[in-house]
């Protein structure tokens, strides 16, 4: 049956998640007709995630019932081109969302902002190190827009999200207790910081013997009463322990749902389908332009919905799957390098290290939040010299106390069996003393990994599943082990530790694995930019094939930061927002000259 | 379909191989469930579990898995929407892979565990050895490779999968039915589902010795177990 023709809209969003229902709110407030096109169901914070049913570790952590179903939609993976990619057929490594608020409502709320540095990361490390410094195989750019353009929309998304944490350079002025390491914020957070549990505590004290600068994760769970610029009221976190994987029944950690929907759903210009599942989107015969998308409804049907604007807010690698299946843009091609979207898949780099205590020290560990951590930014992006190194970004050392889930965390000292009377004694012997350390560590691009489509395997949909080639490049493997080592130092200098176990996952040696789980941070594929040769998109997220395609997310990463992606992308779609509303609306072309 | 039968029978065979008359407390997490049937399992396939989940979680001076209900979860599992393959991608064709891969066997976990447990059972029983040649057997399959003999189940990942299963079943909330009167709760200290730590977070060092308490506020045996949602 051919599809059904829907009456056009002014703007169709692909994705209710963080980015799709905050450009929904600002263009429809804008006077655009936005209509959403979200593939999974509608939920809210209120009826689907009260506690103690959301307290389920099982269901939510174990059985992933808040993120995307494999069996409808997945990828394939391969560490390499000579190996055959085999399915995803279970989710591990990293969980995507589907469903009212995407993703965005179980994230932890580690809400970071990207270094000027980072942004202008080429340049940067040219300027500094010079011309040579950076290996010759990482294609490693600049974003095309800088941390001066991006400070006022990082600035309201943090309100947006009433973020808590102490500003360590407040217009300028180096603040101590913050981040000093940080670009110049325009004001302080909104919410004091989080109180501290004694590991994290522990660790910022040792960090700070040691001459490092430590400070509060900058967090997205409230710390007290508070209404956003939107309207939405949100209420302080109660330390539940139940944060990343689940959603938050006491409206404590700012989601899409409560900080966006909620103020926008009765809007006159907001619509959003649920169970609609975008299958393409569709071209003009001259290919300058997107027309619209064809999507599965709920009932089974195929629609076709025009669209004078099309934004694309799916997950990263769903809006690169989009992509390629659509035809938008030139695929890239590893044999000849050329080509931009699949380019530049990046992941994070992520080495862990574990403190354990004596019995003095009571940890409570589920007494946690998401976003409850003392952190050093000593050794993140290029907040240290470099120069001798050997390799090119960084990462941030945090102690956190997010969860004490007893299947998911289970800390035991090194050398301990995994099962039998030692690991049991192990378990239970540690489970209250234990610091949990991580290194959050930058993730460069290179020719070799990338995305592009399978030629065996198949979605729900009949369309080719994406193709995942990506393993740990030197360069990161070296920055991991060095920065891991630096979280060593601290650990055993903490008060109260009896022994330190260090895992570092992009070790020589191994390769990338997609079982465990990792993080929710893959970025590139789409990347943002001011040479169509190597973006996809512009420095505004226009597409520069298809000038009615705006693209958000952290699809448009040109390599992944040492921080988690939320604040850095939604600073980006805040400023792709602003510049569709005053400029591109008004006067649809290609905001830059191919 | 799964044959009548008493699990105190069964799990009372197991005690008589080794693993369990050797056991710390007297009696199991069976005794009150006795008399219902298995939901999935046969009884040769609940004893050759008890004696390997066991060995992975053996009796001291707290509960071994058996007698946490680790059996009975895997059951429950097996019977329901992740034993038949919810959330895993079943598109042909198959093939092993490297670990980094993941799972790549050719059938739901329910029918792993069915054809593993076949494929082993079929080599020698393991309840009939005692408990050293228990743990033996268990270290021999973790360092196996390829299939298990005559059949097309991957080794590593019918272990992996066991392993997992019975970690799920000593801590996951009683109403899948494992985790036995919060026994592996109150072995680590984890109080529960009902969590509300605003006032508690920052006095530091202080015991929090308030009792384990499940999403269904500590109501069992299962009166009232909750299915896994599918999809």
């Amino acid at each position: 049956m051919a599809p059904t023709t829907l009456p056009r809209t002014d703007v169709l969003i692909i994705g209710g998640g963080w980015t799709g229902l905050t450009a929904a709110y600002e263009l429809a407030h804008a006077g655009q007709r936005c209509v959403i096109l979200e593939r999974g169901e509608h939920r809210h914070d209120a009826t689907s995630f009260a506690g103690p049913e959301e307290h389920d570790e099982m269901k939510y952590a174990i059985r992933h019932h808040h993120m995307v179903d494999v069996t409808k939609e997945t990828l394939t993976f391969r560490n390499d081109r000579g190996q055959q990619a085999l399915p995803m057929r279970r989710l591990g490594s990293f969980l995507p969302g589907s469903g009212l608020g995407g993703a965005g409502i179980h994230w932890n709320g580690q809400l970071w902002r990207a270094l000027p540095s980072d942004l202008e990361m080429r340049t940067h490390y040219e300027n500094r190190y010079g011309s040579q410094f950076i290996p010759e195989d990482l294609s490693v750019q600049d974003w095309g827009v800088t941390y001066d353009e991006l400070e006022p929309h990082y600035d309201f998304f943090e309100q947006i999200c009433g973020a808590a944490g102490y500003a360590g350079n407040l217009q300028g002025e180096r603040r101590d207790g913050g981040n000093v390491f940080e670009g110049p914020r325009s004001q302080d957070y909104p919410n004091p910081a989080m109180k501290q549990p004694i590991s994290n505590t522990l660790f910022g004290r040792s960090a700070e013997s040691m001459g490092l600068h430590p400070f509060p994760i900058p967090s997205a769970n409230v710390t007290r009463e508070y209404e956003n610029p939107y309207g939405a009221k949100l209420h302080p976190c109660t330390y539940c322990g139940f944060c990343e994987r689940f959603g938050c029944g006491y409206f404590a950690k700012a989601d899409p749902i409560i900080c966006v929907y909620d103020r926008v759903k009765e809007h006159e210009n907001f619509e959003i389908r649920f169970e609609s599942q975008v299958l393409r989107i569709e071209k003009s015969e001259d290919g300058q332009t997107a027309t619209g998308a064809l999507y599965l409804g709920p009932d089974g049907r195929e629609y076709f919905q025009p669209a004078d604007t099309i934004c694309m807010n799916a997950y990263a690698l769903w809006n690169v799957h989009l992509m390629l299946v659509s035809g938008l843009g030139k695929p890239y091609d590893p044999k000849t390098r050329t080509g931009v979207v699949g380019r530049n898949y990046a992941y994070q780099t992520i080495a862990s290290v574990d403190a354990f205590f004596d019995d003095s020290v009571i940890t409570n560990p589920f007494m946690g939040a998401g976003a409850l951590g003392v952190v050093v930014d000593d050794y993140n992006g290029d907040n240290f010299d470099h120069s001798d190194l050997g390799f090119v970004g960084g990462g941030y050392i945090a102690c956190k106390q997010y969860h004490g889930r007893p299947i998911g965390y289970q800390p035991v000292p090194e050398g301990t069996p995994r099962w039998g009377l030692e690991w049991k004694r192990a378990v239970r012997e540690n489970y209250g003393h234990h610091g949990d350390i991580v290194v959050h560590g930058s993730s460069m691009p290179t020719p070799e990994n990338y995305l592009d489509l399978d030629p065996t395997w198949t979605d729900a949909f009949g369309r080719p599943l994406l193709r995942m080639t990506f393993n740990f490049p030197d360069n990161d493997r070296r920055m991991s082990d060095y920065v891991m080592h630096r979280a060593v130092e601290i650990a055993e200098n903490m008060e109260h530790v009896r022994s330190v176990k260090s895992t570092n996952l992009a070790a020589v040696g191994s390769n990338y694995n997609i079982v465990p789980y990792q993080t929710t941070h893959n970025t590139g594929g789409a990347v943002i930019g001011t040479d169509p040769a190597t973006s996809a998109v512009n420095r505004y997220g226009q597409m520069w094939d298809h000038h009615n395609v705006f693209v958000f997310g952290a699809c448009l990463f040109p390599q992944n930061l040492g921080y988690n992606p939320t604040g850095p992308l939604m600073g980006l779609a805040y400023w792709t927002l602003h510049h569709m509303k005053n400029d591109y609306l008004p006067n649809p072309r290609p905001l830059m000259d191919a | 379909m799964p044959a009548e039968y008493s699990r105190r029978a069964v799990l009372g065979q197991i005690a008589l191989g080794g693993a369990l008359a050797t056991a710390g407390p007297a009696g199991h997490a069976f005794a009150a469930l006795d008399d219902r049937p298995w939901f999935f399992l046969t009884d040769n396939e609940a004893r050759w579990l008890a004696a390997i989940v066991d060995v992975f979680i053996p009796a001291d001076e707290y509960p071994s898995a058996t007698q946490a209900g680790v059996v009975d979860y895997i059951d429950f599992q097996m019977a329901t929407h992740y034993g038949k393959g919810a959330r895993l991608y079943l598109q042909e064709p198959f093939s092993q892979g490297a670990p980094e891969q993941g799972y790549q066997a050719p059938c739901p976990p329910a029918e792993l565990l069915r054809r593993g447990i076949a494929a082993a059972l079929a080599e020698g029983d393991v309840t009939a050895q005692d408990a050293a040649g228990r743990e033996r057997y268990v270290q021999a399959m973790s360092e196996a490779q390829g299939n298990i003999d005559d059949s097309d189940v991957p080794v590593g990942t019918f272990f992996t999968e066991l392993l997992s299963l019975t970690n799920e079943g000593c801590f996951a909330d009683p109403i899948y039915m494992g985790n036995n009167a919060y026994a592996g709760w109150e072995m680590v200290g984890f109080p529960g589902a009902h969590a509300y730590y605003l006032s508690f977070v920052d006095k530091h060092n202080r015991p929090f010795d308030k009792p384990p308490m499940g999403i269904a506020h500590g109501e069992y045996p299962h009166t009232f177990p909750r299915i896994v949602g599918g999809s």
